[in-house]
């Protein structure tokens, strides 16, 4: 398979997807919730796992979540990561729903002082990978002091 | 496990194929580093060593089951061009390796009873070490294919499977008290037992737990030696009725039980209800209860180990120990060939065997029970290999008779 000449950036046109990237653009953290029982559906891959409803509708989050988890990367297993290596990626559950972990990185903190169930808030930062000229606005996560 | 999550998985129903059919022979091709063979060369050989070592001819094959997941697998097309057969052939995508070579001998076993066909050869191979360059990612590469993850997850560089697998054991260790003493000695068990067989790509490398807690971090919590080599090579297995098996020339190796369990949410780790588990709780009970048998009974496991963690996580979710006590589980001489509470992955895994996904460890197994693996288990009698790929596991027992 061929990867798009911006891999890894995330195609911000894929429908599925569309609206989170759209969002992020904005400085806002935004999930699909279902229309039928308000669940938000993570990744929105298909119906509703828990009433199959399809009809979803994005919403606006607080931007607060727990560290689930993480890995310090020192390695670069693709060459666009080259510039980032040593990183912080991992996963943060949202406060509206702790069954719900985004993707993302952890960032503006000491690897050493990362605690699981930590709180995070969320900000905007720009992904910028070696030998790619664009960038993308992402939501990142930090600990949150407050 | 809260009964929120306990729901995040289901056994896939199967039929009872227990004491019907038989492994009767097994082969593997040779595991090396970077070799220039293509998978479909790496397969030619595991099925004549296969068919070798059954006594059968190809002509004799009449079922071929593999994995269609790279385009690149042994199809029967190829087998057809191979050995110069012209016979129709009962053909299955739900076998070769990962979760399918603990589930194959299921489907192989309704064909057969169906009189579909007579002898099934399930194979699979691998040239990733070879391709390796070419690979976004190396192996990761499927899953930087999976649109979720390319739009979701790759931008984050959460990204492959090693960092997946690093934070999924940094959450073990959060939730059970895990040590990375205790991966390590998952690690250093493996590199033993590669180390006492001559096929295995790492047998000329120990490996001490000192060296091991030394190694500099990979993806914390991981080291290099949590991960599995990458290696080119391929195996393949014949299955036949229980009474072909009898007229055949090796010792009787039954099927006993197969179990297949399934996540909820597929390959996305990130999203799976029970992240420190893996489907093996769905799909083990199954084949015990299809085998009659329980952990209890069983005198050596190999389970598919792309790293540490997961060798960890499948111990538990099999049966062998109460969940979250895998850790103090493996230490010390728990794993090891002679001696050991239960001997694991006594030709090395996937951490020092060879990558070729679980159909080695199969062919392990029933040497083991036959008598003629390297670092044999005294009287091996009942053999339980854990499959794995993602969204699905599979346990396989298989018992001498």
């Amino acid at each position: 398979m061929k990867f798009r000449d911006d891999f890894p950036l995330p195609d911000t046109a894929w429908p599925p997807t569309r609206e989170f990237w759209a969002a992020a653009a904005r400085g806002e953290l935004s999930l699909p919730r279902c229309d039928g029982c308000q669940r938000f559906v993570w990744y929105p891959d298909g119906a509703c796992r828990r009433c199959g409803a399809t009809s979803r509708t994005w919403t606006v989050l607080a931007g607060r979540g727990r560290l689930f988890s993480w890995s310090v990367v020192r390695r670069a297993f693709i060459p666009q990561l080259e510039g980032d290596v040593p990183y912080v990626a991992g996963l943060v559950t949202i406060d509206e729903d702790p069954a719900v972990r985004l993707v993302t990185r952890i960032v503006d903190a000491d690897p050493a002082q990362l605690r699981i169930d930590m709180p995070m808030r969320v900000v905007f930062r720009p992904l910028r990978f070696a030998g790619v000229p664009r960038t993308v606005t992402a939501p990142m996560f930090t600990p949150s002091h407050a | 496990m809260s009964a929120a999550r306990a729901d995040w998985g289901f056994p896939t129903p199967l039929e009872n194929v227990s004491g019907a059919v038989a492994i009767a022979g097994v082969g593997e091709a040779d595991h090396t580093k970077a070799s220039g063979r293509t998978p479909k060369q790496i397969a030619a050989q595991a099925i004549e060593r296969a068919l070798a070592d059954a006594g059968l001819t190809p002509g004799d094959v009449d079922g071929l089951m593999y994995t269609p997941f790279d385009g690149q697998q042994f199809t029967a097309g190829d087998y057809r061009a191979h050995f110069g057969t012209r016979h129709d052939m009962w053909v299955s995508t739900q076998g070769g390796g990962m979760v399918w070579a603990g589930s194959a001998p299921h489907e192989a076993g309704l064909a057969i009873r169906a009189g579909r066909a007579r002898a099934v050869v399930n194979v699979f191979s691998v040239a990733w070490a070879t391709q390796r360059a070419e690979m976004v990612g190396g192996p990761g590469e499927v899953h930087a294919q999976e649109l979720f993850k390319q739009n979701l997850e790759v931008p984050f560089g959460w990204f492959p499977q090693p960092v997946y697998f690093a934070t999924i054991a940094r959450r073990h260790m959060h939730e059970y008290g895990t040590t990375p003493a205790q991966l390590g000695a998952i690690a250093v068990t493996c590199r033993r037992h590669a180390n006492l067989t001559p096929a295995a790509v790492l047998r000329d490398k120990p490996l001490s737990l000192a060296e091991y807690l030394a190694s500099p971090p990979l993806c914390e919590p991981f080291r290099k030696e949590d991960c599995c080599l990458i290696s080119d090579g391929g195996g393949a297995y014949v299955v036949t009725s229980i009474e072909r098996a009898r007229d055949l020339r090796q010792p009787v190796v039954e099927v006993a039980g197969v179990g297949v369990g399934n996540s909820r949410t597929g390959a996305y780790w990130s999203q799976q209800g029970d992240i420190t588990s893996t489907p093996q709780v769905f799909a083990a009970p199954g084949a015990f209860r299809m085998a009659g048998l329980t952990p209890a009974d069983v005198d050596v496991l190999a389970c598919y180990d792309p790293f540490t963690i997961v060798s960890l996580m499948q111990v538990e979710d099999i049966g062998f120990c109460r969940k979250g006590e895998g850790g103090p589980f493996v230490e010390g001489t728990t794993l090891h060939f002679d001696g050991g509470r239960l001997p694991y992955n006594t030709h090395g895994g996937m951490l020092s065997h060879a990558y070729v996904l679980g159909i080695a460890h199969v062919v392990e197994l029933v040497r083991q029970l036959r008598g003629e693996a390297a670092a044999q288990v005294p009287d091996a009698r009942v053999a339980v290999y854990g499959g794995y790929t993602g969204p699905q596991a599979s346990t396989l027992i298989l018992r001498r008779r």
